[in-house]
């Protein structure tokens, strides 16, 4: 009687572990399965949320790039695959980066705008005059 | 052991005063070459950018010099929008909402000059400075505060008014004004000219000062002994060239005075380069007239002391020139 049972729990436990590494064979299938990513960038300009032309695009660590169009557009040039990671940057905004998962195909990104003061002095080099007193 | 403690006591001066030259070993010239030769139309890709103009070089500071010599090579002043920039933050200074409506405003049209055509105003360079140096693993802090030069009164001083970098090279901060070494503008004219300027690269901290009060004292790299708001306006006027040659200002430590008939006077600066002393020249100015004199100069080590006794009465500006350059203003008034 024990053995038989030994038997079938062997072979249920078989049958467990041949499943599950099918699940884990499909999901690395579809893990490499590559996607097209587009979005739309879009940063406060003002008061108002506005697409951000020009906005760089990257793929981190890879010298892949893409910047927005005049909607805030962009279609990234390689194919990606999930756990890759996309680094959205705009000048005087922070940048902001994001893992791709499977949903990626269409993303909409909103970069914050970075607090700075903008400043200028002008540079010269002409000859101190004094203020006369007046005589 | 004395003599050690000596040597000790030569490294640890030497240090607290040089800055550049803590990089005189590493020779530039591949750097300079690799950021003057490198064309970019616009900023759109910043990454690629600084990934061409650094990957051949080792170092950091060599990175990092890349970096300067390509900014302030490629990046225009534009006095235009300084000067509106001027103008707004000049008018809203007491109403804090409308000037962070314009700054955010001003910020949007800024990065978007500064990305298509290459110009922009001091915030722009710090900020773009920061951003390639980050993207390579160098970190450098933007500065806000007050920029002194020879055409402005303490009123324009009384807020910040420009922004400049702090970089972290080697585990050490140092100085530097991107805005500065560019080149100078003449808004009268109409025009900006590209004119390289080493003296704001990596510069010894006292000098920097002259010119830059930041709003933070830390950021002077001369806290906790930072002079006062009231000492930085009373300084001398110290122009451009005075950073090229110079690695201190010693005396006089203020910009007016007022001295008796046939008293002598002694100006200290310690050099950081060897100079023509028989360029040394003094050019008073009053009013109605402008006279070249030649002071006593005594040179001992890197001290230079210049010594003049005054004969008339009057008021005068008294400007300090090696040949045809302008080093440092001081105004005088000669008593009975």
């Amino acid at each position: 009687m024990k053995t038989t049972n030994t038997i079938t729990l062997q072979k249920s436990s078989f049958t467990f572990l041949s499943l599950v590494f099918a699940f884990f064979f499909f999901s690395s299938v579809a893990q490499a399965q590559e996607i097209t990513v587009k979005g739309i960038v879009k940063g406060n300009v003002e008061t108002e949320i506005e697409p951000l032309m020009e906005a760089t695009v990257y793929l981190k660590g890879t010298n892949y790039a893409t910047t927005t169009n005049k909607k805030g557009e962009f279609t990234f040039p390689k194919k990606l695959k999930k756990g890759d990671i996309l680094v959205f940057t705009y000048l005087g905004y922070l940048k902001k980066q994001i893992k791709i998962n499977e949903k990626s195909s269409f993303m909409t990104v909103v970069l914050e705008e970075e607090s700075i003061e903008m400043l200028g002095a002008l540079n010269s080099n002409k000859r101190y005059k004094s203020k006369r007193p007046k005589q | 052991m004395r003599k050690f403690g000596f040597l000790l006591l030569f490294i640890v001066v030497h240090k607290s005063f040089s800055q550049e030259s803590d990089f005189k070993n590493i020779n530039f010239s591949r750097a300079d070459l690799i950021a003057k030769t490198y064309q970019s139309k616009n900023l759109n890709d910043l990454n690629k950018l600084t990934s061409n103009l650094t990957k051949k070089l080792d170092t950091d500071v060599e990175k990092f010099r890349a970096i300067y010599i390509w900014i302030t090579h490629n990046i225009a002043n534009d006095f235009r929008l300084y000067a509106k920039n001027h103008r707004k933050r000049k008018r809203f200074k007491n109403d804090s909402i409308k000037l962070e409506k314009w700054n955010s405003r001003f910020k949007n049209i800024l990065f978007k000059k500064l990305l298509k055509r290459k110009r922009t105003i001091c915030t722009g360079y710090a900020y773009l400075l920061k951003e390639m140096c980050a993207t390579v693993g160098i970190k450098s802090i933007m500065v806000n505060g007050s920029g002194r030069t020879s055409t402005m009164d303490v009123e324009d001083l009384a807020y910040a008014n420009h922004t400049w970098n702090l970089v972290k090279l080697n585990n050490k901060w140092y100085l530097c004004d991107p805005t500065w070494s560019t080149g100078i503008s003449y808004p009268e004219d109409g025009k900006f000219i590209f004119n390289y300027d080493n003296g704001y690269f990596l510069t010894e901290p006292k000098i920097f000062f002259f010119n830059h009060f930041p709003v933070v004292p830390e950021h002077s790299l001369l806290a906790p002994n930072m002079p006062s708001f009231n000492e930085f306006v009373e300084k001398p006027v110290l122009y451009a060239k005075g950073y090229t040659i110079l690695s201190d200002h010693i005396s006089p430590k203020k910009m007016y005075h007022e001295v008796r008939r046939n008293e002598e006077f002694t100006f200290q600066y310690l050099l950081k380069k060897e100079i023509d002393l028989k360029k040394v020249k003094f050019v008073f100015t009053n009013n109605v007239s402008e006279k070249t004199v030649k002071p006593m100069v005594s040179l001992n080590d890197s001290l230079l002391t210049l010594k003049h006794t005054f004969k008339k009465r009057g008021f005068y500006d008294v400007h300090f020139y090696l040949d045809n350059d302008i080093i440092a203003t001081y105004t005088f008034k000669i008593l009975k």
